[in-house]
């Protein structure tokens, strides 16, 4: 980048010197924004981390009520997403927009399949009477703060399936800007960073599935 | 032709650029205040100085809405007993007092208020890093605000601004539109902050280096890593105490197993360093003006740039001597104690930087100069009395007293607002082109320093003989303490009237100012004032430190050569 | 620290499905030494953790980029992991001093 040129394309704004100083911009703050997500749920984490320390045998009772086998599913299945987010960024790069579009739809897809999933194991705790806080009527395990692991576990698992949603809008809408054309391999932008925050939802979620589901 | 090699923030690599001196005109043709008009124009503005005033406004009207509930408070509390109010809204009254100043006007005074009119000005950028998000941040701020308006119309808030459990949860008052609208606010303060630190990074003027940042911008850079790493605790917090009220999720109710403390870790987590998110700003701002008026380079200027970082960090770090008598066990109250002594180096290293800094100056008495000496004044006051209240013997004492009332009035209204009044003393002339009257401005700062004074030492004395805080009623024999207060909070009363006075007065009927009427050498000084939608009417190119007062102006007023002038 | 980037970095698709099946195969021994190995207990959840911080870096290094990127944004990722431990093991000092776990009052 010896010279700066003086043509100012149209994606690059008023007060950016060029392109790359705009990329670069944009991904120091998303970067920054996500340091903020990871100390909201740093907080959560410290909860569970407390009241771990405070009543393990509560923790190992009440992971039994979770069901290893769709936790493990629905982390195959967020893998996955951020693979093809990294897919997709790649395709962009090359400027292969079919492949961008594609690779959206599919990250779109399995994080509805992850949703999907997280709603039938809700359903089955409410039928069990698991329903967070003062509502909690579950009898299966014999210990008077039962009812705070499934608190901090819906807090936990409610917080993180937020962020999906939120995830799978911001993704829809870099797939609808896709389609229009507005990206190429010298504007990607957008795509570059929702994928970093798509990634950070996955990070969450390696850290939620042995806390919760794998202590026995 | 001149020449000047630099490095561009945006390729770091060094390089001689052609630059030629760019005198600012002192009329103005075209200036952001004119170029587009109406109220659309200002509401859908991107400007990040129309959105900074859009910030002074905001805060001006809660501090009013706050002075208010204060003068009621104290005048309440002229007599023991009764003396106008229900002891039942006189809670409500101090809480919303508490919770409007400290989220409403403390926090954003500073960094999202002046510090969005003058950032990118000091770095010679046309705006902040993402100026649309900058809109939504003032905008996530105003509907938080509203969430806390509903709350006041619907039974209002009786808990403290510190919302602890477990009286939060039981509260007939409306916590929850409050813990909402706190919630949104913080996204407001997050946002503002990331945008920062980006804008620092990444849009610095060429031959800005971090060596030759103005102090200010350390100060915000510093108040921004606190923004972005405490505030989303602080969100969480809020977000579990609503779902404690909706659904019981006893994580902090003791009647369902849950462990109060912990919400008072949480919250102190976020709001120990929510106070250097106010007070470090402040920092910065001392640091311009008393440069400015001592003509002097600053003393030890990476004593002060870094030691603002320090006091972020060690900020995280002792939340728990608020805690001392909550409960918590006593390694960590041992802990916390011995932290929170860590926070006075820093903070001594900047006050005697700044004291150094007049010596052998050629001291100019302006209004903004006034100011800082009462800062300096009754900031070490409070500086001093925090490191007693950190002392784990004297603080199971003076825990929940008037003592600690007048301690952080002393910082906080002492060190944040006075400061905030310097840089808004400092800067008017810049934001509307106009002067204030000189005279008026030195009676309301002299106004200021007496009334904060008789109000807040008093409080000390009664403090210290028992007289708890957040009380109704009291013993007779702190009836002249309470009383002398309360004629010092209408002194202070009067200062801020005849402040907004002429401030008004200077929009319509001020003199001009001109482009530099302090003789400042920051970069922000060598623009039109007020600046054009742009800033610069060139690229700035620096190269001396912002406070080197022994280089020519001209020096200062550097720009690329090769630019044509409209973009 | 803003060095020269004029050329992003892309990753070939091979190395993106390589990290991606490394992260499927972690998944997969995370679930079984869980399940079908009886580590004694302080252990069995330092092995959790351990593959997790495992996947964790691979996504931060590999999907997100920061093994390519300016050391920045590694750093401020690594500044936000220290003050998420400081959070925690400060307020475990006195979480785990307490006379009375919940306090009476």
């Amino acid at each position: 980048m010896a010279n700066h040129s003086t043509s100012h394309p149209t994606h690059v704004h008023h007060h950016f010197v060029d392109s790359d100083q705009q990329f670069d911009t944009a991904k120091l703050g998303m970067w920054v924004f996500l340091v903020n997500e990871i100390l909201f749920f740093g907080g959560l984490f410290c909860a569970y981390i407390i009241y771990r320390a405070w009543y393990p045998e509560l923790f190992q009772m009440a992971a039994l009520e979770l069901n290893t086998f769709w936790g493990a599913v629905n982390t195959v299945v967020l893998i996955g997403s951020s693979l093809t987010v990294a897919m997709a960024i790649r395709s962009a790069q090359k400027d292969q927009m079919k492949g961008l579009k594609i690779n959206l739809l599919i990250t779109i897809g399995l994080a509805l399949v992850f949703m999907v999933i997280k709603g039938f194991e809700y359903a089955h705790k409410f039928e069990l009477g698991i329903f967070p806080g003062e509502y909690y009527t579950y009898e299966g395990i014999d210990h008077p703060q039962a009812a705070i692991f499934f608190s901090i576990y819906y807090m936990l698992t409610g917080v993180h399936a937020v962020h999906v949603l939120i995830g799978i809008g911001l993704i829809y809408w870099i797939y609808l800007r896709a389609k229009k054309g507005e990206f190429s391999s010298e504007y990607y932008t957008p795509v570059e960073i929702t994928g970093l925050y798509w990634h950070l939802v996955d990070l969450i979620w390696i850290f939620l599935f042995p806390l919760l589901y794998l202590i026995e | 032709m001149l020449t000047a090699e630099v490095k561009p923030a945006s390729t770091g690599t060094k390089k001689t650029l052609k630059v030629k001196r760019y005198k600012p005109s002192e009329d103005p043709k075209n200036t952001y205040l004119t170029d587009e008009k109406g109220l659309w124009a200002w509401m859908t503005t991107v400007d990040h100085k129309k959105i900074g005033l859009m910030y002074l406004g905001s805060v001006t009207f809660f501090f009013l809405v706050g002075g208010i509930l204060a003068l009621l408070l104290r005048t309440e509390l002229l007599t023991p007993a009764k003396t106008f109010i229900e002891a039942d809204t006189y809670n409500q009254f101090f809480t919303l007092h508490g919770a409007i100043m400290v989220f409403f006007v403390l926090i954003p005074s500073i960094p999202a208020a002046l510090g969005n009119f003058v950032l990118p000005m000091q770095l010679g950028a046309k705006d902040v890093a993402f100026p649309r998000l900058n809109l939504a941040s003032f905008y996530i701020y105003v509907i938080g605000a509203i969430f806390t308006f509903i709350a006041l119309a619907n039974n209002g808030l009786d808990t403290g601004w510190t919302f602890y459990t477990p009286y939060s949860t039981q509260s007939s008052s409306s916590v929850i539109w409050v813990t909402i609208g706190v919630f949104i606010l913080g996204f407001s303060s997050i946002l503002t902050g990331t945008n920062f630190i980006a804008t620092i990074h990444k849009l610095r003027a060429p031959g800005i280096t971090w060596g030759k940042l103005p102090l200010n911008l350390w100060a915000l850079y510093a108040t921004s890593i606190i923004q972005v790493l405490a505030t989303p605790v602080l969100a969480i917090t809020v977000l579990l105490l609503t779902m404690e009220r909706a659904l019981g999720i006893g994580i902090f109710d003791p009647a369902l197993g849950g462990d109060p403390v912990l919400f008072q870790h949480f919250f102190w987590f976020y709001s120990h360093p929510a106070v250097y998110i106010m007070a470090v700003p402040a920092f910065g701002i001392i640091s311009e003006v008393i440069t400015t008026f001592s003509k002097k380079h600053i003393f030890g200027y990476w004593a002060i740039a870094l030691s603002s970082l320090a006091i972020a960090f060690i900020g995280f770090l002792v939340w728990g001597h608020h805690m001392f008598t909550s409960g918590q066990s006593a390694v960590a109250t041992t802990v916390f104690s011995f932290l929170t002594f860590l926070v006075g180096i820093p903070t001594g290293i900047k006050v005697l930087n700044w004291v150094a800094t007049l010596y052998k100056g050629s001291i100019e008495m302006k209004t903004p100069m006034i100011y800082v000496f009462s800062f300096l004044f009754i900031f070490s006051i409070g500086g001093f009395t925090g490191i007693m209240l950190g002392t784990l013997s004297a603080d199971i004492h003076l825990h929940d007293t008037y003592y600690v009332v007048a301690h952080f009035h002393y910082v906080m209204m002492g060190g944040t607002l006075i400061s905030f009044l310097a840089g808004l003393h400092y800067w008017w002339p810049k934001m509307t082109g106009k002067m204030y009257n000189e005279f008026q401005a030195k009676v309301g700062a002299a106004l200021i320093f007496i009334g904060f004074n008789t109000t807040f030492l008093p409080q000390f004395i009664m403090g210290s003989q028992g007289m708890p805080r957040r009380y109704y009623n009291y013993i007779d024999q702190f009836t002249i303490f309470h009383q002398t207060s309360t004629i010092g909070s209408y002194i202070l009363g009067v200062g801020f009237l005849l402040i907004a006075y002429y401030l008004a007065k200077s929009l319509k009927s001020g003199e001009k100012a001109g482009s530099n009427p302090w003789g400042s050498r920051g970069l922000e000084w060598q623009t039109t004032s007020p600046p054009d939608f742009h800033n610069f009417d060139h690229t700035p190119v620096v190269i001396n430190g912002p406070y080197d007062y022994h280089r020519p102006m001209e020096e200062f007023q550097l720009g690329l050569a090769n630019e044509d002038k409209d973009h | 620290m803003s060095t020269h980037n004029h050329e992003h970095h892309i990753s070939t698709a091979g190395q993106l499905w390589a990290v991606g099946t490394t992260l499927f195969i972690l998944t997969i021994i995370t679930v079984v030494v869980a399940k079908f190995v009886a580590i004694p207990p302080p252990f069995d959840v330092v092995t959790a953790i351990s593959i997790a911080l495992i996947k964790a870096f691979l996504v931060a290094a590999f999907f997100m980029n920061l093994y390519w990127d300016v050391k920045f944004n590694a750093m401020l990722l690594i500044m936000a992991v220290i003050f998420f431990l400081l959070m925690i093991s400060i307020t475990l000092l006195d979480t785990m001093y307490r006379n009375d776990v919940v306090p009476s009052f």
